[in-house]
């Protein structure tokens, strides 16, 4: 059997990350300070989430259809909705969804969606292989607005950009999907982006986060993160 | 020279607890923290700074506020600091400017005394006769001219950039702007306020109102700005460029910020105006502002006995200020005759400050052995810009001049705000703003602190209704215009009375170019060069206009205006070079190439292996992997190949109209080959179309055209509205090539539900599964001309599969290969590479392409072009060739083919083939020179005519026996 690996794998190795199994793929869990890490979290944390279940649907049928297999989908095209299952439904436009898994994986219904693929794809609805196309980066703290400030130019203090809000733009000079939330207080950021250039972005982030005192995370902190606000 | 400070309150802005050590000019000095390098050199007496560009005129600091190029100094590893605005740091080490031998006894000061050599235009008339002299005189110049030193030694520093946004973005914490800012703020508007200096408050912090009813003005809008959550101060900020759609730029230390605003409100206050009168460019000749900024912000006494030049009030408040700091003041040379009654000329004439009503400086000259005023000649107005020869001598030590403020408009202008002048008025004044600016303060022209709260309150509450939509915003209320003051221009008759101290224009030299006929004001300024120095005419453009509307008897606003172009300020190049972004792709496997020693190069975004080992072996290496590719087993990455899923009822009829090749008789599990053109008929592309299914094609595309090319094909969807859907799924699909005579052998040793065998898979077959528990899409093509499988799979599991392939390929030996192999093997086949053997006019005939072009089909993109192209008849082929003389040298990609003197084509692609051990490439020719056999010319390197000969290709394996076993 051949693993699943994610772009950005070796420097997680190489700054002594631990993985956990989620989903059957490895998953940075932490950087060997759980508690250190969620106090990053709060301030300025980057998790790399791109082992976490994801896929696409795109077509004239994909709304309907997704609504038929019970995903909340969003009214309006960039935005995004909670599902009841903890995982994300971000739409891109009228035809097109994304959907997330949510912190543990747990839900499936990524998984079960996809191996819907010819069922949807009869109503007009097109599988998008997310997973392997798409980095999934979590910018977190209360610091991210600041340093996300330094590569994006999309206003993203919450006034102008609630949590739901997503933004299809350029961070970085790189095309990516920026999604607000908030895990209670604390402003969170999805960035997805072609994962071909996962390992530039996870870089340049690194590099904008310096000033703030940024680290990288594991989904531990994230976790921990989404568990004071259960 | 003892130290010349005030005593507090004076010198607000030091720390007098914190002294500060630097050099100048290899001379130890000691100022406080919060000094600027000119207000702890002037502290010290110092106030020659620089050296004029031209003249090499000792210079000094005019205004204190970073307005002139007089006071540009050099660091260590900076030039051209502005030293009235820099704060000192411990240690630091500063040198004048434009000198040789230092400020003090600069050796190219000698052409001061050539100034008749010198004449106006003169870099338009000299250096260039006799022939080649301008080599010699180049190095002249740049030794003797120049802004400061470059070190190419100088370690780079951390330069960032940040987008901002806000509601309304006020230029200007002076008094207007704070009040605009307050107005926006109690309107819980998100206010930006953005002051140049360490604090808000412009010039109450340093006028004489600051003592009187400005005090209770400033500390009532700091209170009001402190309760306003929603107003953000950005102090020592600089502002440098206003432009479309309210985008600001502003640099603060290391930082470049791009601020988005909905309105924007510019307070952004006067610019102090020189006199023009002989040698008005002495150290120590400085505006009534800077005196007073001296004295409130760093506590220094500017002068021992002062001559104060004045045209309004201001000069008696600079009086009255020098004056009670123990400055004599020997007179107030005021240039009206009935001065208005302000309240600071009564305080003077009641202090006993002696005052010379309607005379003028008309000269002034330096203390003997000191690069410094020493005094002035005070001489009766007898008429515009005319005043008595004769007058009184007065020693002085500092010349204070005080003159209208010319609006600081320049941030405005870049945005589309004009600016009008009356009559008789040297003074431009703000006639309109572009749509969501607004503008407050002196820059708008108002004359009180009263006047400026009220208009900033005004243009806050403007800027405020135009952000919440209103459609009724009151623009810009015009201050009335009371003083037609007549410019102080006062020509000598020996001369040196500057227009332009960055550039040492004087009055003559601005006669002269007017009298050769530049009266146009933007030919007179780059004839003459007034206005074209570091200062970009800040405090000469309203003197020039004074000058050529008295001299071509035309009124100021006939004269007009220069164009103002930003920055508006000086911008460090690291602001505009640092941390920038270059995307970078790098492939599944990149980590592993690079392990294995690969030398990794660009293809387009991506990072490609060029070829495994080192530098040194290049040649070697190349040819070892086409050698084990030719008769072992190779494999290359070529994750980079554009991949699109085109799926639903119409994909076969989308991919109909927009490639050339037919695809409606394609049977499922079968490839394609896919080529593209524009609808002018040229090559853009070209790929594999696979057929997964009746309604669902994969289709790969080139590495260098797949980003330009999905936006192609959803351009073509846009507008044909076809039943499909067309995604881009490069990133998301890995793919490897594993070619050679024992590819199928390797793959075959990995687990999985594919039959590789001739007959299961043969050439051109599509076949999916499973390989080592992968899900994969195989796809029998040889590019390289040998059997081969085209993998493609899941991005996350392309690095495991490759590595099991290595693993299971050790016994074949098998060898990875990089693109220059590939280049060499697909050439050895004869196969074309869009973009290196096609250009922008390629059209399929000329690279033998015609067979891919379908003639059933009743349109595709491009059909009517190369039908239209071949009724013309080819102008040119893309022919294969070899050097049949192994002695010559490899011709280069781009060497021309010539006959005779005439060039029928060029080389395209070229290699030395390890296998056939001879040099072969591709090139285009004259029709009348593809006949195969035949020989041509290349010009190759350095001029050597090599013959080549002309072979139809493939080269290798003509039958094409070994790619379809």
């Amino acid at each position: 059997m051949i693993d699943r690996r994610g772009p950005v794998d070796h420097a997680h190795r190489e700054a002594g990350a631990t993985f956990i199994k989620v989903s059957g793929r490895d998953i940075v869990d932490g950087f060997g300070d759980p508690d250190g890490e969620i106090a990053i979290a709060h301030r300025l944390g980057l998790a790399d989430l791109s082992h976490l279940p994801r896929v696409g649907f795109r077509g004239p049928g994909t709304r309907q259809w997704l609504v038929l297999q019970g995903i909340q989908v969003p009214h309006d095209p960039n935005r995004a909705d909670l599902q009841p299952d903890g995982g994300l439904a971000i739409s891109r436009s009228w035809t097109e969804l994304l959907l997330l898994a949510d912190l543990y994986g747990a839900s499936g219904a990524c998984a079960r969606l996809e191996s819907m693929r010819d069922e949807a794809q009869d109503v007009g609805a097109f599988v998008l292989p997310r997973y392997d196309g798409m980095f999934w980066f979590a910018l977190n703290g209360e610091r991210s607005i600041a340093c996300l400030a330094k590569l994006c130019g999309v206003d993203m203090r919450e006034v102008a950009f609630p949590p739901g809000s997503v933004a299809q733009t350029s961070v970085a000079r790189l095309a990516a999907v920026v999604v607000r939330l908030n895990i209670g207080v604390t402003p969170v950021f999805y960035v997805l982006g072609d994962s071909a250039s996962a390992e530039y972005l996870w870089g340049s982030l690194i590099d904008a986060m310096r000033e703030f005192d940024g680290r990288p995370v594991g989904l531990g902190a994230m976790r921990a993160l989404a568990g004071e606000f259960e | 020279m003892p130290v010349d400070r005030l005593p507090p309150p004076d010198g607000f802005r030091i720390d007098r607890s914190r002294p500060v050590g630097f050099e100048f000019e290899g001379r130890h000095y000691q100022g406080y923290a919060g000094d600027t390098i000119a207000s702890a050199l002037v502290a010290h007496g110092v106030w020659a700074l620089s050296r004029s560009f031209k003249l090499h005129r000792a210079r000094g600091p005019f205004s204190f506020a970073g307005g002139e190029a007089s006071t540009l100094v050099q660091l260590m590893s900076e030039p051209n600091v502005q030293a009235d605005v820099r704060e000192i740091q411990p240690g630091m080490r500063i040198g004048g400017q434009n000198t040789i031998g230092g400020v003090a006894s600069d050796l190219a000061a000698i052409l001061g005394r050539l100034e008749r050599f010198l004449p106006v235009g003169f870099y338009y008339k000299a250096f260039y006769k006799p022939r080649g002299i301008w080599n010699w005189w180049e190095k002249f110049i740049r030794r003797t001219a120049g802004l400061g030193r470059v070190d190419s030694t100088w370690t780079p520093e951390y330069f960032d950039k940040v987008y901002a946004h806000c509601d309304v973005a006020v230029i200007g914490g002076g008094v207007a702007g704070m009040a605009a800012a307050v107005a926006c703020g109690e309107r819980n508007l998100d206010v930006l306020l953005i002051e140049r200096e360490p604090g808000l408050g412009g010039w109450l912090t340093y006028g004489r109102l600051l003592e009187r009813d400005g005090g209770s003005v400033l500390s009532d809008l700091r209170d009001r700005l402190d309760e306003l959550p929603s107003v953000r101060v950005m102090t020592n900020a600089t502002c440098t460029g206003l432009f479309t759609d309210n985008w600001v730029s502003v640099t603060r230390g290391n930082c470049l910020y791009k601020i988005r605003a909905k309105s924007v409100v510019a307070c952004t206050g006067g610019i102090s105006q020189p006199a023009v009168f002989r040698n008005n460019d002495l150290p120590a000749v400085v505006s009534a502002g800077g005196v007073q900024r001296l004295i409130r912000h760093y506590g220094v006494r500017p002068g021992r006995r002062a001559v104060v030049l004045t045209a309004g009030d201001e000069g008696y408040a600079a009086a009255l200020d020098l004056t009670e700091r123990g400055t004599e003041v020997a007179a107030v040379v005021d240039l009206r005759s009935e001065p208005t009654a302000g309240e600071f000329a009564r305080d003077s004439r009641a202090a006993g400050i002696r005052v010379l009503s309607g005379h003028t400086v008309r000269e002034a000259w330096p203390q003997s052995g000191q690069w410094r005023v020493g005094g002035a000649l005070a001489t009766r107005v007898v008429g515009p810009n005319s005043c008595a020869a004769e007058g009184e001598a007065i020693d002085c030590d500092l010349l204070c001049v005080s003159i209208e403020d010319a609006p600081a408009g320049g941030l405005l202008a870049h945005n589309g705000a004009t600016f009008g002048a009356s009559a008789n008025r040297a003074l431009p004044h703000l006639v309109s703003l572009a749509p969501h600016v607004f503008a407050a303060g002196t820059v708008a022209g108002t004359r009180s602190v009263q006047q400026a709260v009220t208009s900033g309150q005004d243009a806050g509450e403007s800027a405020g209704a135009d952000v919440a939509g209103s459609l009724t915003v009151v623009k810009h209320r015009p201050t009335p215009i009371t003083n037609e003051l007549v410019w102080p221009v006062f020509p000598h008759p020996h001369g040196r009375e500057f227009v332009d101290l960055d550039e040492d224009v004087t009055i003559r030299e601005i006669h002269d170019a007017l009298a050769e006929g530049f009266q146009d004001i933007e030919l007179l300024k780059r004839y003459s060069t007034v206005g074209m120095g570091p200062s970009q005419g800040r405090q000469s453009a309203v003197a020039t206009a004074a000058i050529v509307a008295a001299a071509t008897n035309t009124s100021f606003a006939a004269v007009g205006a220069t164009t103002s172009r930003p920055p508006v300020h000086a911008v460090r190049f690291g602001l505009l070079a640092g941390r920038s972004f270059q995307p970078v792709r790098h492939t599944p496997i990149q980590g592993w190439h690079v392990d294995a020693g690969a030398q990794m190069m660009n293809a387009g975004l991506w990072m490609r292996p060029a070829y495994y080992g080192s530098p040194d072996e290049r040649a070697d290496a190349i040819a070892r992997e086409v050698l084990a590719v030719r008769h072992g087993v190779g494999l290359i990455d070529v994750s980079t190949l554009g991949a699109f899923e085109v799926r639903g009822p119409d994909a076969v009829e989308f991919l109909e109209r927009a490639y050339t090749s037919a695809f409606r008789r394609q049977p499922v599990g079968r490839t394609r080959y896919a080529l593209l053109t524009d609808e002018s008929g040229v090559i853009v592309d070209d790929g594999v179309a696979a057929r997964l299914g009746p309604d669902h094609f994969y289709v790969t595309a080139s590495t260098s055209g797949a980003e330009t090319l999905y936006p192609m094909l959803l351009w073509y969807q846009a507008q044909w509205q076809l039943d499909v859907d067309i995604a881009d799924v490069t990133s998301a699909f890995g793919a490897i090539n594993i070619a050679g005579p024992a590819a199928r052998e390797v793959i075959e040793k990995l687990p999985g539900n594919i039959e590789f065998s001739g007959e299961a898979c043969p050439y051109l077959a599509l076949r999916t599964g499973q390989l080592a528990g992968v899900d994969v899409r195989v796809l029998r093509i040889g590019f390289v001309g040998e059997l081969g499988y085209e993998i493609h799979m899941p991005w996350s599991q392309c690095r495991g599969l490759w590595e099991a392939l290595v693993e299971v390929g050790k016994a074949r030996g098998v060898r990875p290969f990089g693109i220059e192999a590939q280049r060499v093997l697909r050439l050895e086949k004869g196969h074309l590479i869009v973009t290196q053997d096609t250009d922008g006019l390629t059209h399929p005939h000329e690279v033998n392409l015609g067979w891919a072009l379908s003639r059933r089909k009743p349109f595709f993109v491009g059909k009517r072009s190369i039908e239209a192209m071949m009724e013309v008849g080819l102008k040119r082929r893309l022919v294969g060739y070899q050097v049949p003389d192994r002695s010559e040298p490899l011709p280069e990609e781009g060497c021309l083919v010539v006959r005779g003197d005439e060039i029928t084509g060029r080389v395209t692609s070229t290699a030395w083939s390890p296998v056939l051990d001879r040099a072969i490439g591709m090139a285009y020719v004259a029709p009348d020179q593809a006949v195969s056999g035949d020989q041509f010319t290349i010009k190759g390197d350095g001029g050597r005519l090599i013959v080549a000969q002309v072979v139809r290709p493939p080269f290798y394996d003509p039958k094409n026996a070994r790619q379809e076993m």
